[in-house]
């Protein structure tokens, strides 16, 4: 299983992040749920799913804790019986990057996961392209998911 | 549980020379639940790493028949790692990061003491 | 006998420089006043601790007391100072021949031959060797006992060319269990490991140990600690000791609790030099 990427310049610091903390499955995305890259997803519709639902999460609690007066959480985490799930967001000069990331219990762990999740998210500072505003219009965003879902499962 | 009492083990590890920092680590998460560290040492870094190696060791020991950890010792050119697995329950680890030439079994010892002090 | 040991315990107190507490040392072993013996043998041994002799003569009490584990260290000493101490041979032979490992039992009785071909005892302990004999019961001296795993540091073999060259840990005690030479992806290379209800384990571990070994070198490289060396772990039933004799390979040495881990770590240090030759060997 490979990391695949709609935007080059995350590849290299997700592959490494998936490897130091071997997690099972990560996106990254905007926090409009856009998805820049992915690793370990075998449907599209998953990816789909779990990127709304993701950018959905970091939205309530972002909101959630402008309610409290307080600087939006840096991570969240959900722990099951036999997986974690870790959300956090990262800013970068292309914008704001979520990542979401589930590992499994046995093979990892919250600390692996936080401490690789810091050196992803240097280098995907560093590595990141400037910002560049685009106006989206509603045929060019269809076209932009077709091609981003193929990019992502390498078809 | 203090955190008093977390200090009090920390100090009784701390104290001894060559020791760089102390730590209580969470055993299944890897994250620090309590620390005495020296500048230059990277908390959750020594958690989250001990804590996965020490998940690693207690499968290969299970795996010879050799039991659970009592102590063990990672031996490096430039430091060492001393971690004595918690009596509790909840998987606390003490560790001790320390330089190379550390007296161990003094180490050991505190470790065990601490350890015993948090259970 | 009595006044054997008074004259030669005035001869000691008059010059404690001298060497007479070896005889001193024997002349009590033979009465059975082992723990005066040992007082003197321990006495002679600070004063001179390159003496062959002496580790021999300590060598033997300890033998007598039971205490194997030392008694084979200072044999060991004793052949390191003196490769041709008949003494120290044949206490290394009687000791490999008490846990079974007859191999190495009659390379050491062949090596005193070699120096003493006359020795009327020397053939003899070979033809008991040989002959799938039992080993001599506790009212022979030295006095036995099973010993349970002797785990104190293999003696250099004088005659490591005589043994299988295909076992990898060949001059080692413990050579068949216990100590475990894998490569870095988790194959075993030689060796072998039971756990305590027989079990061959052996394959099961090295794979765990790969993990292990790679998850040491991480730490120790994020953490700063430079390369790691060796990592010793003190179990509830068991001591292992993980070292790297080579980058691509890893080393296993498993004792049970009796053996300290300071101990097994001089063990794993000679398993290590043995199983870099044979590494060498290979290439």
């Amino acid at each position: 299983m490979t990391a695949r990427a709609v935007e080059g310049w995350t590849l290299q610091p997700l592959t490494d992040f998936v490897r130091e903390a071997s997690v099972r499955l990560v996106l990254l995305m905007t926090p409009a749920g856009q998805v820049l890259a992915q690793f370990g997803f075998s449907r599209a519709l998953d990816v789909m799913s779990a990127a709304a639902l993701g950018a959905a999460i970091m939205a309530s609690t972002g909101e959630l804790a402008r309610q409290l007066r307080q600087a939006p959480f840096a991570a969240l985490n959900h722990q099951g019986q036999r997986h974690g799930i870790f959300l956090s967001s990262l800013a970068t000069e292309r914008g704001a990057v979520v990542v979401l990331a589930v590992y499994d219990l046995d093979v990892s762990s919250l600390g692996l996961v936080q401490l690789f999740f810091e050196q992803m998210a240097e280098e995907l500072r560093a590595a990141s392209p400037k910002q560049v505003s685009k106006q989206v219009l509603a045929e060019d965003f269809e076209r932009e998911l077709s091609e981003s879902l193929n990019t992502l499962f390498g078809r | 549980m203090t955190a008093d009492v977390f200090r009090q083990a920390l100090d009784l590890i701390t104290r001894v020379r060559g020791v760089r920092g102390a730590m209580l680590v969470s055993g299944d998460d890897g994250l620090v639940v309590a620390e005495q560290l020296m500048e230059g040492i990277k908390g959750t870094a020594v958690a989250a790493l001990t804590a996965s190696l020490a998940g690693r060791l207690r499968r290969a020991m299970d795996a010879a028949g050799v039991g659970s950890s009592v102590f063990w010792h990672l031996q490096a050119e430039q430091g060492a790692l001393l971690v004595v697995p918690g009596i509790g329950e909840g998987g606390l680890l003490v560790v001790a990061v320390a330089e190379p030439d550390v007296n161990i079994g003094l180490v050991r010892l505190e470790l065990l003491r601490a350890a015993e002090a948090v259970g | 006998m009595a006044d054997d040991v008074r004259a030669l315990s005035a001869e000691l107190a008059q010059d404690p420089q001298s060497l007479v507490f070896l005889r001193l040392g024997e002349a009590l072993r033979r009465k059975g006043q082992l723990d005066a013996a040992l007082r003197v043998a321990v006495n002679g041994l600070e004063r001179h601790p390159h003496l062959a002799d002496a580790h021999d003569l300590y060598a033997r009490l300890l033998a007598d007391k039971h205490e194997y584990e030392r008694a084979f260290d200072e044999w060991d000493m004793a052949v390191r100072i003196a490769a041709n101490h008949i003494g120290a041979l044949k206490g290394l032979a009687f000791l490999y021949f008490k846990v079974g490992d007859v191999a190495q039992a009659e390379a050491h009785l062949e090596a005193a031959r070699r120096y003493e071909p006359d020795d009327p005892t020397i053939a003899q302990a070979l033809v008991m060797v040989r002959g799938g004999a039992r080993p001599p019961s506790p009212t022979t001296a030295p006095a036995l006992e099973p010993v349970a795993t002797a785990a104190a540091p293999a003696a250099p073999a004088p005659t490591a060319g005589v043994l299988d060259e295909s076992q990898v840990f060949a001059g080692l005690e413990g050579a068949l269990e216990g100590l475990v030479l894998l490569d870095a992806a988790g194959m075993v290379l030689g060796g072998a490991l039971r756990s305590p209800a027989g079990a061959d384990v052996t394959d099961a571990v090295a794979a765990y140990l790969a993990g292990v070994s790679q998850e040491a070198a991480r730490t120790v490289k994020l953490l700063g600690l430079g390369v790691w060396a060796g990592l010793s772990a003190e179990g509830q039933h068991g001591n292992v000791h993980l070292a790297q004799p080579s980058k691509d390979a890893l080393l296993l040495v498993v004792r049970d609790r009796g053996v300290p881990l300071g101990r097994l770590a001089i063990l794993a240090q000679r398993a290590t030099a043995t199983a870099r030759r044979w590494l060498e060997r290979q290439r």
